[in-house]
């Protein structure tokens, strides 16, 4: 039994997801009544929607299995695909990143930047990040009593902290910045390209513009690099050597893109969900700072909470059956994170806010071979801002309400208006 | 965290843990080769 035409249209739906209660209460639904059966939404390929935690995970497991690069990693509409594979040469994806990519070539890329983000080398980083993380806690104290969480801090810090680590001078930030917007969120015409709106095709040959314009810049990047290499991933990526050979065109500039945009949107809104839930939630401010040892629980539900990535699709590269439901070749499928970390079969009330979850077995950052290469970074970023920032606020409660990113991809708070006093 | 599961009978060759290295033996400072977790974040777990 396919899924309800009405819920496979909320759950592609960017402005559903920038509401946020419409894809819960779809989700919900389909957990209950097709937690893994065929949706085909107006203008797309149908897929199978993947919604149950346990479902992600054995899927995740099986890469060989379920592909991320044979069809589109991201929901797309069916008229686009012929353009991206003019453009590409034949490829499904715009941008030939991680995400992407199969087999040997994912590991053997993988590996060019994994053991810089091993919790172990990322340790050493902690005393530098916390050095940023103080400034801009001052500059936000600065503007008490009151700010936009989201665009003040929350977009801002985590960038600073990727560029660092990726090797990009400041004076780059605001481009870096504006390109991560245009990238990810191409149906919101607030932080869109063309700030207007645009229709299906019009956002394609806008990314296809904030594309080159990443490869001009990293094109420089790659040069700079060569000639002086050091131990940023920028310059890891630019001096990479697989089989004696440099990466192509595409490899690099697919692993430059996603390193400099996934790097901090993801973080960033995550940061600006945690400061929705705590303005909305006095209690926990008091208990965050009586024991600011609770604070990693806390990241870790605000995870769970926020779900920056809300989906990747896969496809079956064999007939197979995943749930008792049989799966063709090729079939198209969409592993439902937003759903996974609201699934009842997992998580006690799992639509409260909640930092006692023990274990907290959130899936945000996905699992298995494509498991985020930047979750340990992200979890020390946002820990070490919190434990700067908690003990200088007295209070701090909502001066607005909050809107999120038009997006039913990379999705999360845009604006966060607070009010606070500081001790 | 990440799924990965070490089993002994397989080892991890590519790290230079041969078939057979029981985990006991594994050095402390190994981590997982797909996360980065530590040695001391995995589970035992029965599998078969």
């Amino acid at each position: 039994m396919p899924i309800a035409a009405e819920l496979a249209q909320t759950i592609v739906d960017p402005r559903a997801y920038a509401a946020g209660d419409p894809v819960d209460e779809a989700f919900r639904r389909i957990r209950a009544e097709t937690p893994l059966a065929q949706a085909e939404p107006e203008g797309m390929e149908p897929f199978w929607v993947v919604s149950r935690h346990a479902d992600i995970m054995t899927v995740e497991r099986q890469p060989d299995l379920f592909h991320n690069g044979d069809k589109s990693t991201f929901l797309t509409m069916k008229e686009n695909d012929g353009m991206v594979r003019f453009i590409t040469g034949g490829e499904p994806n715009l941008i030939r990143s991680l995400v992407s990519l199969d087999g040997q070539e994912h590991k053997d890329l993988r590996a060019v930047v994994f053991p810089s983000m091993t919790p172990r080398a990322v340790k050493p980083m902690e005393d530098s990040i916390r050095a940023i993380a103080r400034e801009f806690v001052a500059q936000m104290l600065e503007r008490a009593p009151e700010c936009d969480f989201a665009s003040d801090v929350a977009f801002l810090y985590p960038l600073r902290v990727i560029m660092t680590v990726l090797g990009v001078p400041q004076e780059d930030e605001p481009f870096m910045l504006r390109l991560t917007q245009e990238l990810f969120s191409s149906g919101d015409p607030e932080l869109n390209r063309a700030k207007k709106e645009v229709n299906p095709a019009e956002a394609l040959m806008l990314l296809k513009q904030t594309m080159e314009d990443l490869e001009a810049y990293f094109g420089a990047v790659t040069e700079r690099f060569r000639a002086n290499p050091t131990q940023h991933i920028n310059s890891l990526i630019a001096n990479a050597m697989i089989g004696g050979e440099y990466l192509n065109r595409r490899q690099m500039m697919g692993y430059y893109i996603i390193a400099a945009t996934a790097g901090h949107d993801t973080t960033s809104n995550t940061t600006a969900g945690a400061m929705w839930a705590l303005a909305e939630r006095p209690h926990l401010l008091a208990e965050l700072k009586a024991d600011p040892a609770k604070i990693g629980a806390f990241v870790e539900e605000s995870i769970r909470w926020t779900v920056p990535v809300k989906h990747f699709m896969r496809s079956a590269t064999q007939d197979c059956e995943v749930a008792g439901q049989k799966i063709g070749a090729g079939d198209w499928m969409m592993l439902a994170y937003q759903s996974a970390n609201r699934d009842e079969a997992v998580f006690e009330d799992p639509f409260a806010f909640r930092i006692d979850r023990e274990p907290n077995r959130q899936i945000a950052f996905g699992y298995g071979a494509h498991v985020c290469l930047g979750q340990h970074l992200a979890r020390l970023e946002m820990r070490v801002l919190w434990e700067e920032l908690l003990p200088h606020l007295k209070s701090v409660e909502l001066a607005g309400t909050p809107s999120r990113t038009i997006s039913n991809f990379v999705c999360g708070p845009k604006h966060v208006p607070i009010r606070f006093s500081v001790n | 965290m990440c799924g990965f599961e070490y089993d002994e009978a397989i080892g991890a060759p590519d790290e230079g843990l041969a078939a057979g290295t029981r985990w006991a033996e594994v050095p402390e400072d190994w981590f997982c080769p797909q996360c980065g977790a530590e040695k001391a974040d995995f589970a035992m777990v029965a599998v078969g």
